[in-house]
C-alpha cells in the first residue's frame, strides 16, 4: 500500500474492508470508517447491552458510551487483540459501571452443592431441557423459548451472567472472555459451569409448571 | 452419587467445551458409560448451552441501531 492513502485503498478494495484497513482509515480522519465499525458491531454490542441490562434505553446508553469511547481512544489501540475483543471490554466496563450505579443487582455467589446431581433428598432428579433440534412447535414458540431464557438471565448475578453471555451468546473462547473481563481463565470456568447449571434449573423449573401446572 | 461423579461433575462444563486433556477426557467418557446421572446431567446441560446459543441469534430492530449510528457521530462531530 505504498503511496496510497488508506482510505483510497479502502475504497479501491473494498466493500466489505478489514478492522485493520478501517483502523487506519479512521486514523486518516475518516468518518465513513466510523459509520462502517458501528454497522460492523452495532447490533452485537446492542444485543450484549439488553441482555445484560434489560432495558433498550440502556442498551442504547451502554453502546453509546461504547462506541464514543472507542472513537477517542481508538488512536491508542495497538491490534494486539481484535477489535471487537476491544469493543467489548469498553462495553463490560461500561456495563458493569451502570449496574454499580443502579445498586439494585446484589452479587452473589452460586453454590456448586446446589446443582449436584442426584444430591441427598433429590434422587431421581430429572430436568426438563427441551431439545433445541426438536423444531419450534415441540415445546414453545422460538419467542416464547427466548423469553424463558432471558427472564432465567436477567435472575443470574451479574457477574455470571456477563460470563455467559460472553462465552455461550457472543462465542469468546476462555481465554478471550478472561481478557475481556481481567479474571483469570479459571475464574471464567468456574463462573461459566455455575451460571449454566444456574440456567438448566431455571429453564427446568419452568417446564415442569407447564407440564405439571 | 459417589466422589467420582463429583469430581467429574465440577468439570462437566470443560467437557462439553472440548477443553480438557484427553486422559481426563477418555475417564469421564468411561463413567459416563456406567452412570446413567452423569448421562443426564450431561445432555440437560449441553441442551441448555445449546439453547443460550441460539439466543445469539436475535436481532436489534434497524431503528435502533440508525439512532445509535447518527448519536455517536453526532456526539463526535461536538
Amino acid at each position: 500500500m505504498q503511496g496510497e492513502s488508506v482510505v483510497n485503498h479502502m475504497e479501491k478494495t473494498a466493500s466489505n474492508p478489514s478492522d485493520e484497513q478501517l483502523v487506519a482509515s479512521f486514523r486518516e480522519g475518516s468518518a465513513e470508517a466510523m459509520e462502517i465499525i458501528v454497522e460492523r458491531y452495532g447490533n452485537r454490542i446492542l444485543r450484549f447491552g439488553l441482555k445484560m441490562c434489560g432495558h433498550l434505553q440502556d442498551a442504547e446508553d451502554i453502546s453509546q458510551e461504547t462506541f464514543l469511547s472507542a472513537f477517542r481512544y481508538l488512536d491508542s489501540f495497538r491490534g494486539e487483540t481484535r477489535l471487537i475483543n476491544w469493543l467489548f471490554k469498553i462495553a463490560s466496563r461500561a456495563c458493569m459501571r451502570k449496574r454499580r450505579k443502579k445498586k439494585d443487582e446484589p452479587d452473589r455467589e452460586i453454590s456448586l452443592d446446589a446443582w449436584l446431581p442426584e444430591r441427598p433428598g433429590d434422587e431421581g432428579r430429572s430436568y426438563q431441557i427441551p431439545d433445541p433440534d426438536a423444531g419450534p412447535d415441540a415445546h414453545l414458540d422460538r419467542k416464547e423459548m427466548k423469553k424463558v431464557i432471558g427472564e432465567a438471565m436477567r435472575q443470574l448475578p451479574p457477574h455470571y451472567r456477563i460470563v455467559l453471555n460472553l462465552r455461550d451468546v457472543e462465542g469468546f473462547s476462555t481465554r478471550e472472555t478472561a481478557d475481556i473481563l481481567e479474571i483469570s481463565e479459571q475464574a471464567v470456568k468456574t463462573r461459566l459451569h455455575r451460571a449454566r447449571l444456574f440456567m438448566r434449573e431455571k429453564i427446568s423449573e419452568y417446564f415442569e409448571e407447564e407440564a405439571y401446572g | 452419587m459417589n466422589s467420582e461423579c463429583r469430581t467429574y461433575f465440577e468439570r462437566i462444563s470443560e467437557f462439553l467445551d472440548g477443553e480438557l486433556d484427553r486422559d481426563l477426557c477418555a475417564k469421564i467418557e468411561s463413567h459416563l458409560q456406567d452412570c446413567p446421572e452423569c448421562r443426564e446431567c450431561l445432555e440437560s446441560l449441553r441442551r441448555t448451552i445449546e439453547l443460550c446459543r441460539r439466543m445469539a441469534e436475535e436481532e436489534i430492530d434497524p431503528g435502533v441501531l440508525a439512532r445509535l449510528k447518527r448519536a455517536v457521530l453526532e456526539a463526535l462531530n461536538h
